[in-house]
């Protein structure tokens, strides 16, 4: 462990793209308490009230000329947390390339082309990378992301530092693919838990993803990180059992087999988030090696924080949002499936 | 709710002092009866009477005065009984006490009801008085009790835990998952495990109180059927670390002579002569008020009290395998399995 110092760092001028959705925040405020000067680039449309005392510019990507506020400026790092279209890559390296030290491109696991393979290593092979004008949602993910990939390292060469995250779960989370199962542990009764016990599943609790990029940052590294946790192999009893840990629920797992899953249409990761069956193409999917993101001080909260604080952050929000999550069962699918495996064991 | 006047005869121990600082902190005024030997300087605002159960006269700094409820916590010795009811028969409404699943004559049936048939009442007198087990003892103290007093309360917890617990029977498990590495976790993910939260004990006790609730109950937890899985894994996601489980079968272990609850503690099975401490049926306590914490509360405060133990103690604990003898039997497992890891 070489960064886990508390001594303050160099202090350095960052600049975020975004910083104010999911993983942004968190971020801003890990980097001010370690002395770093941000600056916020974004449209000013999403949480304008957020760090009243940070630096924003105000621009939009997708505007002819949208990076004007930023001339004239330099800065040690530049944070590109929500880009996913190669063209904003290309177009904030030309306004920053020659302004700013380093580029951190957000990237993803999915630029891996293969996940049968256990323990992938960064060096592993990707997506063959999708055309430079491809943009979402008709281009796939992993291709638009290969294609930034290559086109920021093509531009800022050993100045690029690719994370590729895993899952970002926790507090914030928009697409509730972690959150479904605290918060589905914590209503209680008979809950479906897919597949064996033992299957393994892996996430990022955004604020150590966060956390992670910051001190990368200040280490002035370069190059691709797999940023995926937790720390050793988790499975998805440990993660249903560990989610209701933190609650005081009466919920009861039904083990449903992966087989029976998909018989009933269920979609791993989607209709049963988090959760990929470990067989086939998908073998190796929970078990991408990180151990370069660790040596280089990637930590990792205990789960009994990312459920906690998931659902403080969950039942902060309006009825509306929290009777509209986008992942997992719906209750009366769930109920469907489970008279439908009670039915098959007999009864 | 009335504030009620309460006398706790002990109240120094374990779980003492967290039923005395919730019996205050809901407004009501207790009385400690007890040596004055285990911390005298706790709790120097509530008023003590001193007496020693075990000498002739004993509780005569209890005579003439009166109680709403009272709370025996430490007793296993049925004269202690007839004695303080000698004094205090007429004067208290309510005599709460502390009795034990060992009360129930086979601790090898699974799910026992406070309707279970229990152990022979130890005698009172005569050469085998003396030597009488445990749960003999506390079935003849609460036949005692129940003839003594107008509302009677018998409370049987299984094992009780969290801040305070010498026994360290559940807190083997935390300091074991803190370490990390590999771990020796016994039998199968459900094979029954409870505990109760000295916390959520003492404090559904005082309720008991408040309410005039008399009766048996079985006082365990967790709130539902819970299995030795629920708890490795829920204590493991309090940490992050490289800590990892290898089931090894209750057969294996038997024949490795690595026994439920002593070295595998809190952890039983079916059959096992400590099943019925991990099975007993709460639906009655949980119908009169008792509720839970969450497993990671009980751990973290556990453990925060564990670490502030003197090292000595820490290094070596009452319960739980050594790390020796997890070593070798996890090696003997991996070698039955054909090939080492």
């Amino acid at each position: 462990m070489t960064t886990q110092s508390s001594a303050q760092p160099k202090p350095l001028r960052i600049l975020i793209l975004g910083g104010t959705g999911f993983i942004g925040p968190h971020q801003v405020e890990y980097a001010l308490s370690r002395g770093h000067k941000v600056t916020l680039f974004n449209r000013g449309k999403t949480n304008p009230g957020l760090f009243p005392k940070v630096e924003k510019l105000i621009g939009d990507r997708n505007a002819p000329d949208g990076y004007k506020a930023l001339k004239g400026r330099t800065w040690d790092v530049v944070i590109d947390n929500p880009t996913q279209i190669p063209r904003w890559v290309r177009e904030a390296g030309a306004a920053l390339k020659d302004s700013a030290g380093r580029y951190v491109f957000v990237s993803t696991l999915s630029a891996f082309a293969n996940r049968k393979a256990i323990g992938m290593k960064e060096d592993g092979p990707l997506h063959e990378p999708a055309a430079p004008d491809a943009e979402p949602p008709k281009a796939a993910y992993g291709p638009l992301k290969v294609r930034c990939e290559m086109d920021a390292q093509a531009i800022w060469g050993d100045r690029t530092l690719i994370v590729r995250p895993g899952l970002i779960v926790g507090p914030g989370d928009l697409t509730d693919r972690f959150s479904y199962w605290p918060i589905r542990v914590e209503q209680g009764g008979e809950m479906l838990a897919p597949g064996t016990p033992d299957d393994p599943v892996a996430f990022i609790d955004q604020r150590d993803l966060t956390e992670f990029m910051i001190r990368l940052c200040e280490q002035q590294a370069s190059g691709p990180y797999n940023v995926v946790g937790p720390r050793s192999t988790l499975t998805i009893a440990e993660m249903l059992y560990g989610c209701k840990a933190v609650t005081t629920s009466n919920v009861r797992f039904t083990w449903v087999d992966a087989d029976f899953v998909l018989e009933q249409k269920l979609r791993p990761y989607a209709d049963l988030p988090v959760w990929m069956p470990p067989r086939g193409n998908s073998e190796g999917w929970a078990r991408m090696d990180c151990s370069k993101a660790k040596n280089a001080g990637l930590t990792f909260r205990p789960l009994a924080d990312t459920a906690r604080d998931t659902l403080t952050y969950y039942h902060a929000q309006t009825p509306e949002r929290q009777a509209a999550l986008k992942a997992g069962l719906a209750p009366e699918r769930e109920k469907e499936v489970l008279a439908a495996w009670h039915a098959k064991m007999g009864g | 709710m009335m504030a009620k006047r309460i006398l706790v005869l002990g109240g120094t121990g374990y779980i003492g002092p967290h039923l005395v600082e919730h019996a205050l902190s809901r407004g009501h005024t207790v009385t400690l009866f007890n040596r004055g030997k285990t911390q005298p300087g706790l709790f120097p605002k509530v008023e003590k009477l001193l007496g020693d159960r075990d000498v002739p006269g004993g509780h005569d700094a209890l005579k003439g005065r009166t109680w709403d409820v009272v709370y025996d916590l430490p007793t296993g010795k049925p004269k202690w009984i007839v004695d303080a009811a000698a004094v205090l028969t007429g004067r208290v409404g309510q005599y709460v006490f502390v009795s034990s699943t060992a009360a129930y004559r086979d601790f090898t049936a699974s799910f026992p009801t406070e309707e279970f048939p229990t152990q022979d009442p130890a005698p009172m007198e005569g050469p085998d008085a003396a030597s009488a087990q445990y749960g003999p003892r506390k079935v003849r103290c609460e036949l005692l009790v129940k003839a003594a007093y107008p509302i009677a309360t018998i409370v049987r917890p299984g094992l009780i835990v969290g801040p305070g617990d010498l026994t360290d029977r559940f807190t083997y498990w935390p300091v074991r998952i803190e370490k990390g590495g590999e771990i020796l976790a016994p039998g199968a993910l459900d094979d029954p495990a409870q505990w109760i939260d000295v916390r959520d004990l003492t404090e559904w006790m005082v309720r008991l109180g408040e309410n005039g609730v008399g009766g048996t109950f079985n006082a365990v937890g967790p709130r539902t059927v819970c299995g030795i899985g629920e708890l490795l894994y829920g204590i493991k996601a309090c940490y992050s670390n490289d800590a990892r489980f290898t089931w090894v079968p209750q057969p294996f272990l038997t024949q490795q002579k690595v026994r439920s609850w002593a070295e595998m503690p809190v952890w039983s099975y079916t059959g096992a002569t400590t099943v019925a401490f991990c099975t007993s049926v709460i639906d009655k306590a949980k119908a009169a008020g008792l509720t839970f914490r969450t497993l990671e509360d009980t751990v973290r405060s556990a453990m925060a009290w564990y670490h502030t133990r003197p090292a000595a103690e820490q290094e070596k604990l009452r319960a739980g395998i050594s790390p020796e003898r997890e070593r070798e039997v996890l090696a003997a497992w991996h070698a039955q399995q054909g090939g080492g890891r």
